[in-house]
């Protein structure tokens, strides 16, 4: 690995979580922020090294819990009030047995609600998998992908190289 | 409740060589070309399908008459076997959701059968309100939709309720289970090739397991699992409403949402070890589906015996304590009346065979497991029939008691639910990991990091 290789960015593989989290805390320190890291397992600390905190995801949950809610609530009760018959000598808009129908339609839109969240903010479903992406990541492997201007090429691969990857290769 | 680093340890004490790219060969190995047993096992559970399929459409031909229920039993053995099936679908939820938040590691191994047993069995269970009903075509008359007359369902009705919490846990149960695949099915698109590695990548949705990815989908799947705890226990509260709204004797009490909900995860518990065992044997799991997790379940199982065996219990003691003659009498003829023997069957397997699980060795014995569990679901089978049959059998008036038995069509139906159940079962073990890949690297990981 000592000639220069070709391309814009470059592409390290790592052999485990400790080894992934380590490289991209030491590319950020070192100014290297277009960083697309993959990992075959679910990683926290991956996320805290890229210093991401959070997802939107959870407000997607909470407005599909509201929409649900409210929906439960105007679709028992109008539709009762549409045809107001006595039944069950219930008043017509009975809140204890609508609220059956408000929460199991609170907890239907936050299902759907999570995952389209999860969808829109991870960008899927896509037809092109990333360019930086190699099977090996959906295996045993962690992968870094560092972007880098061309005058910082050098730099980026020399910073790189010291994280000590199992392999690396450049990637445009 | 064991910490998260001591259930790593444990899973990995236990399978100690194991390395990432072991979970991956292992768990798709079974996605293969099917050998000759499975086609045998399919063609049985296919007969079987067939031959209720015949059975419903005498019925849909001659009417509800060629069933045995009548004035006054009007719910059989089709609305016991539908109670029966949403029960067995409340184990997947409970293992995948609960045990998740209780961040319980040794569910990684079973969660994924145990949630697609959860789909199975909703999908079981859905189609039995649908043969109760006789003219299966006016089946959505339930769902809300604006019709000529502006008549709307009635929300005040249980039924109704039903349709929305059954509804409600299917599509739930459905996108819980396959956000926890998208992971597993970007490896297999990786792992197949040609026709096989397009079709996977079509539903891995374009998954590279990014940390932008990952970020988004760790906190949906949190969300749902946090959503369909609460979701588990409504949904057979809801079941149990279908009796407990009613003023029959047997039927109207307040402990039934809990004695439902406990009895849906002991039966449920119950056919996750049934089909472990032989899918463990099957697939040569041995090292990832251990000892320790079979015990695991069988603890649970154990609990929600002694909760179902004290619900019993309880709901003789309310009707004594509440001095009501019919009430009495009603839970009286449960035990010594017409339906003697499935009441003592229900007995017998729920609360003495499941005593049995209090010695380690046969925790451990998977024979002995084996057993327990196919005992625990007759009983629990049993159970509901015992609760809907003899309430309805021997109501306020002798003048309206009468007894009930199922026919060649309800048995026949009955029947064709195992095989349906196990079709879909069969079907889901050869096409996708019975195991979480991404969360059995998961645990790998963390007992290999530095």
């Amino acid at each position: 690995m000592s000639t220069m290789i070709e391309g814009t960015g470059v592409i390290a593989q790592y052999g485990s979580l400790g080894a992934a989290t380590r490289a991209v805390e030491k590319l950020r320190a070192d100014g290297f922020e277009d960083l697309e890291v993959f990992s075959p397992i679910p990683a926290p600390q991956l996320e805290e090294a890229m210093g991401i905190h959070g997802s939107p995801v959870r407000r997607w949950a909470l407005i599909g819990g509201i929409t649900g809610c409210v929906t439960g609530l105007l679709l028992t009760s109008l539709t009762s009030l549409a045809y107001p018959l006595i039944t069950q000598g219930k008043p017509i808009v009975s809140i204890q047995p609508f609220i059956v129908i408000m929460f199991e339609l609170t907890i239907l839109l936050t299902g759907i609600f999570a995952l389209l969240g999860m969808l829109v903010h991870g960008r899927l479903p896509t037809l092109r998998l990333s360019p930086h992406y190699r099977k090996a990541f959906s295996e045993d492997r962690y992968g870094v992908y560092v972007g880098a201007e061309p005058h910082r090429r050098a730099e980026a691969e020399s910073a790189v190289r010291a994280t000590e990857p199992l392999e690396m290769e450049a990637s445009g | 409740m064991a910490t998260p680093e001591t259930d790593a340890r444990l899973a990995a004490e236990e399978a100690p060589h194991l390395t990432l790219l072991d979970a991956n060969e292992d768990i798709s190995r079974p996605i293969s070309a099917p050998a000759w047993r499975f086609w045998f096992l399919l063609g049985v559970v296919g007969t079987i399908i067939l031959w209720a399929g015949v059975a419903w459409v005498v019925q849909i031909r001659d009417g509800l008459g060629v069933t045995g229920i009548n004035n006054p039993v009007f719910w059989g053995v089709y609305i016991a076997t539908f109670v029966f099936w949403v029960g067995i679908a409340h184990s997947g939820t409970l293992i995948s959701a609960i045990l998740y938040l209780f961040r319980s590691g040794w569910r990684t191994t079973i969660n994924r059968a145990a949630e697609a047993m959860t789909i199975f069995a909703v999908m079981t269970a859905g189609l039995f309100p649908l043969i109760h009903l006789g003219r299966v075509w006016y089946f959505y008359w339930l769902v809300p939709y604006p019709s000529q007359r502006m008549i709307w369902p009635n929300f005040k009705s249980p039924l109704v309720w039903d349709l929305f919490a059954i509804g409600t846990y299917f599509t739930i149960s459905l996108i819980f289970w396959y956000t926890g695949l998208i992971p597993d099915l970007a490896v297999l698109r990786d792992k197949m090739t040609g026709w096989k590695s397009k079709l996977y990548g079509v539903f891995a949705l374009g998954w590279t397991g990014s940390v932008k990815e990952w970020r988004h989908y760790r906190r949906a799947y949190l969300y749902m699992a946090g959503i369909a705890t609460p979701l588990v226990l409504s949904v057979h509260s809801v079941v149990s409403w279908d009796f407990a709204m009613g003023i029959v004797p047997g039927w109207h009490s307040t402990i039934f949402a809990p004695y439902f909900v406990a009895g849906a995860i002991f039966s449920g518990v119950a056919l996750v070890i049934t089909i472990m065992i032989p899918l463990r044997w099957a697939f040569g799991l041995h090292e990832y589906i251990t000892e320790y997790h079979f015990e695991n379940m069988a603890k649970l199982l154990l609990l929600t015996s002694l909760i179902v065996g004290y619900s019993y219990a309880v709901e003789y003691f309310i009707a004594w304590y509440s001095a009501d003659p019919i009430e009495m009498a009603s839970f009286r003829w449960r035990a010594v009346g017409a339906y003697t023997l499935p009441f003592w069957i229900m007995v017998f397997c729920n609360c003495v065979v499941p005593v049995t699980l209090w010695f380690k060795k046969v925790r451990t014995s998977l024979p002995a497991l084996m057993v327990v569990t196919i005992l625990v679901n007759i009983g629990m089978w049993y159970e509901r029939f015992v609760i809907i049959v003899t309430s309805l059998a021997h109501e306020f008036v002798p003048a309206s008691w009468g007894n009930y038995t199922p026919t060649w069509v309800e048995l026949s139906i009955l029947a064709g639910s195992f095989a349906w159940f196990f079709f879909w079962f069969l079907l889901f073990s050869k096409t996708l990991p019975t195991i979480s890949i991404a969360e059995v690297k998961e645990h790998l990981a963390h007992e290999h990091h530095d």
